[in-house]
């Protein structure tokens, strides 16, 4: 249960130039003879649609005795809004509190129990809705510190206590994990990004209808109990992913500010205040209008026989019924940036600097040209680290990311300073990078090398059963599979003229937003006093230019 | 899709041949009528039968006391070659402290043969191999991942970085600066920090296991000192190689042979490495760091094993999954997590080392207020392990997750490779996994509560917080746990805070 946040794909670089599956055709010309006998791989999907809208993607490997199977719905943090920010993500951990059947001795009682505990909550959030008043009047620092509580919400917080002590006496504990484990499944979770959340586990081949079963069940008959113990288990990973880390906060902040319209704005793990005043209310409504089977596609790889598949499918999720209103669209268009933002961030980390620009969602023409520059810019032998760290000295590590995410998109380089190189040289040295990019045409030797790595990397992507049915399933949340198929072919299309043309069209100091981030000095005389310098600044300057060093 | 674009997934469609699958079952089930069973126990599986694939039949020795594993895996044009040389931290001596982590970086990254390191890394990413070299403690992993179309070019490659490695002296210089900002940023992260202080509190700071580099080391160690820790230490005595891939057996073996001819370590390694001869102290430990939450370390120092067949080892397995090893279905995960929501991450290893004791750790995350209350039911489910053996339902729950996941060990050519080896590293007998499952089934209820009375020590605990020590120490405003409610006659002490260059105390 976990979730994907574009910091995380900025600078792990995973997607999407990891994700890439099939290949090119044969590859000619400059390379190596032995790169004209690269083979030709594409994905072989089998593809279908039950009646009630749900998609099925199937891949057979029939030599492992097992199968990596996964939904995904087409709903992410992208679909949210304020006071609902991350919704998604805490919906996605309710998926696994069981049915009707599933974690429960007393189903009857247990709704009551449900039922009880939502009127009580009813009243906790209107003392909660108080307790936000005083804290705008300045009465009390904190509406949710405990110490804070009048005494009729800690009596309301004790009763609801008891029912939950009462309810606990009922359940099955965490039946839904239970079952898949004693079976020999392994790997049970779900993860969601700003576009989308899958549920993902590996079965033994033998054992494939039991996934049928638990899947369609989940999404038939759910019941969301222990809500609010699991409301404080995901406030607990955002303490842990956003608020503990070294510049997991500074990121949220840095993400916030770039973009201007667009949802994208808050994390997947959403803010800490809309955490604590989710409903079930919510989740129930977010169920009800995107987990409609007309938004998901299952994807298995593995030993099994498609055509029982196909039965399968019919029979356990064919008896899902079909959404009764459209999924909504993330209309919201980002705005055109008007002038660069900046942020200067003091944290106990290493001091570095990204650069970030405004680009183009997934699958649009550009993507596939941005992809190659983020080749270009990156690995061993990448134009950042030849410069940046081996011959200019100024940085330790520099990178940089393609994100191409599903309704728009961001393109980033980062480095981190090596010894006392001031930021002010090390941004003017990334920027230099970009610049060179739009004066000088790439080398057919260097575009040659970056499309072999993506050639090899589609093969490799292609090894791992799970890791193609995660593929399968995430490029579908964003749009279509057939991404894996189609993006080799697009991206070895890719000439240098239009790597110029796309690094000349976004790559403009009024589309970027750049982030410095320097080490808090501790023995600094009232480094750690000032909260100015603690927490650092964050402007948007209102003006275009290219930064001077 | 369309057939003609199903058949040209050839890559896919080829079974390789390592093990046979009989889940086949599957696709001679009949569906039953189109009644759905009203709870998944009611469902009826055809049997998996599984064999595991005999080691004996891959393992092969080569010249100069070199032990390779070949599984060929024709369904995708790649190799994958792991090189496991018996050098690591455990060879550095008094005056090489910290050279391993520097060899790691320049092997990979200094140039080797006649290329200088510009030239090698433009060639191996023109080839878009993957060469990786990783240094632990008690060994030194290289690694190759190449398309099988360029083997032979990659394989010179691999072979020369092994076997004429040029530490090129500019690489050196840039190579140092890199990681004396890696050693600047070791105190950064909470976790981090707690992890270090974990394996001092456990194994001592003066062991190989958890000695690090420090800035003078770095500042200190030249080409020389480099040359001479690789000649010393690095070749074919006590070399393992994991081979996987779009390979035939006889033809890898026949060239890896040829390329290694002559490749031999000056000194041949001690082994095993001795273990550490550090004895913890326990009690109560915190480090500061402004975060919101506090991150627990809990445990004592595990076993270590000796003979494969003990029955205690796999009632172990049990314990520690029936404590926190097991997910959702562990003690310490229901109700830290998913009871009381006091943690997004909660759970146990129970460590049993090859060489020395491996180490027992309750790990979790949880804000400031909760932590004494997660640690106090920490020291319950410990204790209540010691007092009463678990339900027959809980024992035979994990050992049928265990056994029916196992197959899975097993389920690629390259995991494969890679166990065998590890496998042989350890000194594991070669019936290891074919006695596994069998031995698994045999725990019982009472053998789990006779190794947790045996192995899990309340009075040795230590108990490592990192975070806001005050806010952690005072409790829930419930007041249903705090520091004084599990101090017991635990001493608590305050760990200093560390220069990142040195790791030694702050002034």
């Amino acid at each position: 249960m976990t979730m994907g946040t574009r910091r995380m794909q900025r600078f792990a670089r995973a997607f999407p130039l990891l994700l890439l599956g099939g290949c090119f055709g044969a590859l000619g010309g400059l390379g190596s003879p032995a790169w004209a006998e690269a083979p030709s791989v594409r994905v072989p999907v089998e593809e279908f649609t039950l009646g009630n809208g749900m998609k099925f993607l199937l891949v057979r490997r029939p030599e492992l005795s097992t199968v990596s199977a996964g939904w995904v719905a087409k709903v992410g943090s992208a679909h949210e809004r304020p006071g609902l920010t991350g919704v998604a993500h805490f919906f996605e951990h309710m998926m696994f509190k069981g049915t009707s059947t599933l974690g429960t001795r007393d189903p009857i009682r247990d709704r009551q129990i449900i039922e009880e505990q939502e009127a009580l909550q009813e009243r906790i959030r209107a003392q909660y809705a108080r307790q936000r008043e005083r804290y705008r009047l300045g009465e009390i620092d904190d509406p949710f510190d405990p110490a804070n509580r009048t005494p009729e919400l800690v009596e309301l917080e004790a009763q609801f206590e008891k029912l939950v002590e009462e309810q606990r006496r009922l359940m099955v504990k965490d039946e839904f994990d239970r079952i898949y484990r004693q079976a020999g499944a392994t790997g049970l979770n779900a993860t969601t990004n700003p576009d989308s959340t899958i549920y993902f586990i590996t079965v033994p081949a033998n054992k494939l209808e039991l996934w049928f079963w638990m899947e369609s069940e989940r999404l038939r008959d759910p019941v969301f109990r222990e809500f609010y113990a699991e409301r404080d288990v995901v406030q607990e990973e955002r303490r842990m992913r956003v608020e503990s880390t070294p510049t997991g906060r500074f990121d949220e902040q840095l993400n916030a500010m770039f973009w201007t319209a667009h949802p994208y704005k808050w994390d997947t793990i959403g803010w800490m205040s809309d955490l604590k005043t989710l409903s079930l209310a919510d989740a129930q409504e977010f169920f009800s209008t995107f987990y409609a089977p007309g938004n998901l596609t299952a994807a298995l790889v593995g030993n099994f026989d498609p055509a029982q598949v196909r039965q399968l499918a019919e029979r356990y999720f064919g008896r899902l019924p079909a959404g009764k209103r459209k999924v909504p669209e993330v209309v919201t268009l980002e705005e055109k940036q008007l002038a660069e933002k900046r942020m200067n961030a003091v944290c106990d980390c290493a001091t570095q600097v990204a650069m970030g620009f405004h680009t183009v969602p997934f699958r649009h023409r550009d993507s596939y040209a941005l992809d190659i520059v983020a080749g270009l810019l990156n690995g061993p032998t990448g134009r950042l680290r030849q410069r940046l760290v081996l011959e200019e000295r100024l940085a330790s590590r520099a990178a940089a990311s393609q994100e191409d995410l599903r309704w728009a998109g961001s393109f980033w380089v980062q480095a981190e300073a090596q010894g006392g190189v001031s930021l002010d040289r090390l941004e003017e040295a990334l920027w230099r990078e970009l610049e060179r990019l739009k004066s000088e045409p790439v080398p057919a030797r260097e575009l040659e090398k970056v499309k072999n790595q993506v050639t090899a990397t589609a093969l490799r992507n292609l090894e791992n059963p799970f890791f193609l049915m995660f593929q399968l399933l995430f490029y579908e949340g964003w749009g279509s599979w057939s991404y894996l198929n189609e993006w080799p072919e697009r991206t070895a299309a890719v000439t240098a003229e239009e790597v110029q043309r796309v690094v000349e069209r976004y790559f403009q100091p009024e589309n970027r937003t750049v982030v410095r981030y320097e080490r808090k000095m501790a023995d600094a005389p009232g480094a750690a006093e000032s909260p100015g310098s603690a927490l650092g600044t964050a402007q948007e300057v209102v003006s275009g230019g290219r930064v001077e060093s | 899709m369309s057939p003609s674009r199903i058949a040209t997934g050839v890559f896919l469609l080829v079974v390789s041949g390592w093990f046979s699958v009989a889940a086949q079952a599957q696709s001679t089930k009949k569906p039953a009528a189109s009644t759905i069973p009203a709870r998944p126990e009611q469902l009826v599986f055809p049997p998996l039968q599984f064999e595991v694939p005999e080691r004996a039949r891959f393992r092969h020795e080569l010249p100069g006391g070199v032990v390779a594993y070949v599984v060929e895996d024709r369904s995708l044009p790649l190799v994958k070659v792991q090189a496991l040389f018996r050098t690591g931290a455990f060879r550095e001596r008094p005056e090489e402290h910290g050279i391993a982590r520097l060899l790691e970086r320049m092997l990979r990254n200094g140039g080797a043969g006649d290329l200088d390191p510009r030239a090698f890394d433009e060639e191996v990413d023109f080839l878009a191999a993957r060469i990786a070299v990783q240094a632990s403690d008690t060994f030194v992993a290289a690694s190759l991942d190449t398309l099988s179309t360029v083997l032979p070019r990659a394989l010179d490659l691999f072979v020369a970085m092994l076997r004429e490695p040029r530490f090129d002296r500019g690489r050196l210089a840039v190579e140092k600066q890199v990681l004396l900002e890696e050693l600047r940023q070791r105190t950064d992260d909470a976790a981090e920090v707690g992890r270090r202080e974990w394996r001092y509190l456990l194994f001592g700071e003066e062991h190989f296991s958890t000695r690090e580099l420090t800035a003078e080391a770095l500042e200190r160690f030249d080409r020389d000192q480099l040359v001479a820790f690789h000649r010393r230490t690095l070749g074919r005595q006590g070399l393992i190689l994991a081979i996987s891939g779009d390979v035939e057996t006889k033809s890898i073996l026949a060239e890896l042979s040829r390329r290694l001819e002559g490749f031999d370590a000056v000194d041949v390694a001690p082994w095993p490495p001795a273990g550490p001869q550090w004895q913890p102290v326990p009690g109560i430990y915190y480090a500061e760091k402004d975060i919101p939450q506090g991150k627990a370390f809990l445990g004592h120092l595990g076993t270590r094993w000796t003979d494969a067949a003990d029955p205690e080892l796999y009632a172990l397995v049990v314990m520690n999954d029936i404590l926190g090893g097991g997910g959702f279905t562990s003690r310490l995960t229901r109700r830290i997590r998913s009871d009381e929501g006091l943690a997004y991450r909660a759970g146990s290893v129970f460590g049993i080392g090859p060489f020395w004791s491996g180490e027992f750790q309750v790990g979790f995350d949880s804000k400031s207020e909760t932590v004494m209350r997660a640690t106090q039911i920490v020291l319950e489910e410990i204790d209540r392990l010691r007092r009463e053996p678990p339900s027959r339902e809980e024992v035979e729950l994990v050992q049928r997750a265990l056994v029916d996941a196992f197959p899975r060990r097993f389920d690629s050519a390259a995991v494969m490779a890679r166990t065998f080896a590890e496998d042989e590293r350890l000194g594991r007998p070669f019936d290891y996994w074919n006695r596994y499952r069998e031995r698994l089934l045999a725990v019982t209820p009472e053998a789990v509560q006779q190794v947790a009375t045996k192995y899990l020590h309340p009075e040795r605990l230590i108990l490592l917080f990192v975070g806001r020590w005050e806010e952690i120490a005072r409790g829930d405003a419930a007041g249903r746990a705090s520091l004084e409610r599990i101090r017991g006659d635990r001493k608590v002490e305050a760990l200093p805070s560390r220069d990142p260059l040195t790791l030694r105390p702050k002034p």
